[in-house]
């Protein structure tokens, strides 16, 4: 399919052929504009029975099961479950912070490959495709959409996605919470460098908008280890001040802060129930998704 | 604290290192485009007051690791509380070695105190290396110079004496070395036991000799090497007299023997083992209190023993050996000859009378009136004793008068009745006459030694009997022996001739009861007597410290004593030499047996002014005081590292790299 254009260079195909063997599927059912293999909160004409239900004046007389009635002489309705497509909302975070690569691949470049490898697999099953660039604010937005063309476009945005300013990440997923209609899968990928309390308030409200919420938490080992020997004056990425600091001396204290900030996420998730993943930008991104696709189908069938 | 290698201490401010360092190291920044800043911020944020302390803890830790490196390497020694005289490593050290008898108390390891201090000084003095050691041992030997401190420790070169230290002339001749010397600092090492008759302390020469070293240029310390523990059950004998008698066809030899004690011990009996002439016989003697005195023993000797003769009696062995010996030289008395020279004819008939009468009927006595005007006719040489009663000698009567005296002669001078003014003899001259009306008595004398010392009963002599009608006053450099009432002298010793007296009125009944009341007359004169024989005879007694002017010169050849006495201790080891042709018996002086010991308080007034520390020790301790502890900077090095390892290790685990959320993402 990119044959007539230059490779994407955040596509693996092989990393991709290897993860289309799971499905995306959504932990709750979706609401979709056309049929597809999703489940859908009303009934439908899939080959899936759900329940019986009382005939009523106006019911269609061909769903009526004559073989309940010749049992109990009484007319029930035989009702089927609905398959809809899914709609994924993709979230990328583009605030400085995710330019920044201690060693390797940057956080951003980690996150074009999770945002083009979702992008790409949920395109392929027949699903609604679309993405926000989140910095200051909404950055680059395109509303989900199921042709080829339009992932083109996803493709586009995630390619030219650049990394700048502060991060207002809460207040960029209660703008589109508000913003998509119908219930969707919204990925989140970013590092998270907010206020713990404002993002629980963030996914407090895409849950309460039936959003299916997942979030990849991008942090760079150096961010987590704060190895650093020498004395460092350090620049903030988002355009803040700078900060010169003694790493040996302030180290403690460094990890301390982090840890309670962790607990803070771990706390908020637990609360939120939001499919949380914590990854570190020198682990394969591929194995990230496989664990991201396989935990998601052990989960199938809920409705 | 001293140091053997103080040099290595210029690179004490190296201890400055890590903080250099460290201050290099903030200089050194780097500059670095940074995501997680809310973290950053928050860590600055959080209390700094533990990881403060942390930092300075770590920093002075390191610091204190260069410290303990430099200070090993500066081979660091301990001294215990000598530090506290801030003591260094000195260029001169003299050694001040108490060799008295008492310094021979063995102690629990068998060990001598004298051998065990002079170890423990060695092994001390080998670890300081001072530029120079020397050693004093004597006070009539010069400071000689040792090769290496570790000679100290040849017992050969420092063996015993029966002489007390003169520790009061051996200071001297240290100030007198440390001056010629010019040396830089210096220690002056003093092993004593502390023994009121080595030290002195009466002595007048302390003060002048601690203001002399206080104005030396040089910093000089004192460091006594203090052993005074007492021998409470020591014994020492002592012969008091040894005195050849004729009996019948044969001769007797009678010898009173005295055993002194340092404590009231339980009551026994001891073997007193005689040698006489290579016979030994042994005499039991009880031993109650402090004191036993076997008096007047008599042994019967051969016809024909040789003359002069010795022996020598002997203890068991018990903690101290020096005083367990005692020697003694016998001879056939000489005949107890007087010369008398008066003015006054009732004083020569009484002088003439008690110089003429024996204490003993087989002695033979007599007195010889001298002219005045004839003295160099009068028998000198067989003469002991010059009783004069006229004006001073002068001229060539006096040269004759010192010559007498210098041999060993003894002189007593009474007053004459015109005294010539301004004659001078022995460094005394007669004053005018005064009468005493009533008479004047005697209040005070020397009864513990000298001619007016208590007998051998310990009974006074009748001094205040005598009724003193006229006294010549004196004047002079004397010492007092007897003073009437009102502080006149009586009796006086010339300060100038040791044995020269003058007696300040005369036996003349019109000028005092001496004759009259004969005991004390009679006593000083036979007393006087019984000294002046002894150079006279050809045994003698002698106290080891005494003056050795008037010994027979050397070579002496020893006949009993210790064997590795060296050659040129005369007088100053215990033991019988023969030399001249007479027998010398040298023995300890009697205030060795006392076992007095001096107050720590005393001796520390006596160095009051000076840098002085006392170690006291226990005898047989053979410990060095001065001890390397390079190890001990070493260990406190290594601790300082350990710590400052510990300190230096992250305090929090690093987050997980996970979310850990098994159950979040079991859910999904």
């Amino acid at each position: 399919m990119f044959t007539d254009r230059q490779p994407r260079r955040f596509l693996d195909p092989q990393v991709l052929s290897r993860l289309a063997a799971v499905p995306l599927v959504p932990r709750k059912p979706m609401v979709g504009t056309v049929s597809g293999r999703h489940a859908s909160p009303h009934r439908g004409s899939s080959v899936e029975f759900a329940e019986y239900r009382k005939y009523v004046p106006g019911d269609d007389l061909r769903r009526l099961d004559w073989r309940a009635y010749g049992r109990s002489d009484r007319f029930y309705v035989k009702e089927y479950e609905a398959d809809t497509n899914l709609r994924l909302c993709l979230v990328l975070d583009t605030s400085g912070s995710m330019a920044y690569a201690s060693a390797g691949t940057s956080k951003i470049d980690y996150a074009r490959r999770v945002c083009g490898a979702l992008a790409y697999l949920a395109s392929q099953q027949g699903d609604a495709v679309g993405i926000s660039c989140a910095a200051d604010g909404i950055v680059r937005t395109l509303p989900p959409r199921r042709n080829p063309t339009h992932l083109r476009l996803v493709f586009d945005v995630i390619e030219e996605a650049d990394p700048s300013g502060p991060t207002r990440l809460p207040e960029v997923l209660h703008e589109i919470a508000e913003t998509i209609r119908q219930r969707a899968l919204v990925v989140v990928v970013s590092d998270l460098f907010v206020e713990p309390e404002a993002l629980g308030q963030a996914f407090s409200h895409l849950r309460f908008r039936r959003h299916d919420v997942a979030v990849f938490h991008l942090l760079d080992p150096q961010e987590l280890g704060f190895k650093f020997q020498r004395p460092t004056r350090f620049l903030d990425m988002e355009g803040g001040g700078a900060i010169f600091a003694d790493p040996i001396d302030i180290a403690d204290r460094y990890h301390r802060a982090v840890a309670q900030y962790l607990d803070a996420v771990r706390e908020l998730v637990l609360e939120s129930a939001i499919d949380y993943h914590r990854v570190l930008s020198d682990e394969p991104y591929e194995q990230l998704l496989a664990r991201f696709l396989v935990g998601r189908a052990a989960g199938r069938g809920l409705r | 604290m001293t140091f053997l290698q103080p040099w290595v201490l210029a690179a004490l401010p190296l201890v400055t290192l890590p903080l250099v360092i460290h201050l290099i190291n903030q200089r050194r920044f780097q500059t670095m485009p940074w995501g997680a800043m809310m973290f950053l911020a928050s860590a600055r944020a959080l209390s700094r007051g533990y990881s403060r302390l942390r930092h300075w803890l770590i920093m002075a830790l390191r610091m204190v690791a260069v410290a303990a490196v430099i200070l090993a390497v500066g081979r660091p020694l301990s001294r215990g509380w000598l530090a506290l005289a801030g003591a260094g490593r000195p260029d001169m050290a003299i050694v001040i070695l108490d060799r008295s008898p008492s310094m021979q108390q063995r102690g629990a390891g068998g060990d001598a105190k004298l051998d065990a201090g002079r170890r423990r000084l060695a092994a001390t003095l080998d670890t300081l290396a001072p530029s120079r050691c020397v050693l004093l041992v004597d006070a009539e030997r010069p400071p000689q110079e040792l090769a290496r401190p570790v000679d100290l420790a040849d017992a050969a070169g420092t063996p015993p004496s029966a002489a007390p230290a003169d520790v009061l002339r051996m200071l001297q001749l240290a100030y007198d070395h440390v001056r010629e010397q010019a040396a830089g600092s210096t220690e002056v090492w003093i092993c004593s036991d502390q023994r009121a008759n080595d030290w002195a302390l009466d002595d007048g020469g302390w003060g002048s000799l601690r203001d002399a070293f206080a104005k030396l240029p040089q910093q000089v310390r004192f460091q006594l090497l203090a052993d005074p523990r007492p021998a409470p059950g020591n014994l020492a004998v002592r012969v008091a007299s040894a005195r050849l008698e004729a009996r019948g066809a044969g001769r007797e030899l009678v010898v009173t023997v005295a055993v002194t004690r340092q404590d009231e011990g339980a009551r026994t009996t001891l073997p007193l083992k005689f040698e006489i002439g290579g016979a030994t016989t042994v005499v039991d003697l009880d031993l109650a209190g402090r004191e036993a005195v076997l008096k007047n023993h008599v042994i019967p000797l051969e016809r024909s023993a040789a003359t002069p003769g010795w022996g020598r009696v002997s203890l068991p062995a018990d903690d101290n050996p020096a005083d367990n010996d005692f020697y003694f030289a016998f001879d056939e008395p000489a005949p107890r000859r007087a010369l008398v020279v008066a003015d006054d004819a009732a004083a020569r008939r009484v002088l003439e009378l008690v110089a003429g009468i024996p204490p003993d009927k087989d002695q033979r006595a007599g007195a010889d009136v001298v002219d005045p005007k004839n003295l160099a006719a009068a028998p000198w040489d067989g003469a002991a004793l010059l009783l004069w009663q006229a004006d001073l000698p002068a001229g060539r009567d006096a040269e004759l008068v010192r010559e007498f005296i210098d041999r060993g002669g003894q002189a007593v001078f009474f007053p004459p009745e015109s005294p010539a003014p301004g004659r001078v003899f022995a460094g005394m001259s007669w004053q005018a006459w005064s009468a005493h009306a009533p008479a004047a008595r005697p209040e005070s004398w020397r009864s513990d030694q000298g001619l007016l010392a208590n007998t051998l009963s310990g009974g006074a002599l009748p001094l205040g009997d005598l009724e003193i009608r006229r006294s010549c006053g004196l004047d002079g450099d004397g010492v007092p022996l007897a003073a009437l009432a009102d502080g006149l002298p009586l009796l006086v010793r010339s300060a100038v001739q040791d044995n020269a007296y003058f007696c300040a009125t005369t036996p003349a009944p019109r000028d005092s009861s001496l004759a009259a009341e004969g005991v004390v007359l009679y006593a000083i004169v036979q007393r006087a007597i019984e000294r002046g024989l002894e150079p006279l005879g050809r045994a003698r007694q002698f106290e080891a410290g005494g003056s050795t002017t008037r010994l027979p010169p050397a070579p002496w050849n020893r006949l009993a004593g210790p064997a590795d006495v060296p050659a040129d201790a005369r007088g100053a080891q215990a033991g019988v030499f023969a030399a001249a042709g007479k027998l010398i018996a040298v023995n300890r002086p009697a205030a060795e047996d006392a076992g007095r010991s001096v107050a720590d308080e005393r001796i520390d007034a006596a160095f009051r002014g000076l840098s002085f520390a006392r170690i006291t020790t226990g005898a047989g301790s053979a410990d060095s005081l001065v001890q390397e502890i390079w190890r001990a900077f070493l260990i406190a090095m290594l601790l300082a590292l350990i710590v400052e390892g510990l300190l230096s290790l992250p305090r929090r685990a690093m987050p997980a790299r996970t979310s850990g959320f098994p159950a979040v993402e079991a859910a999904a």
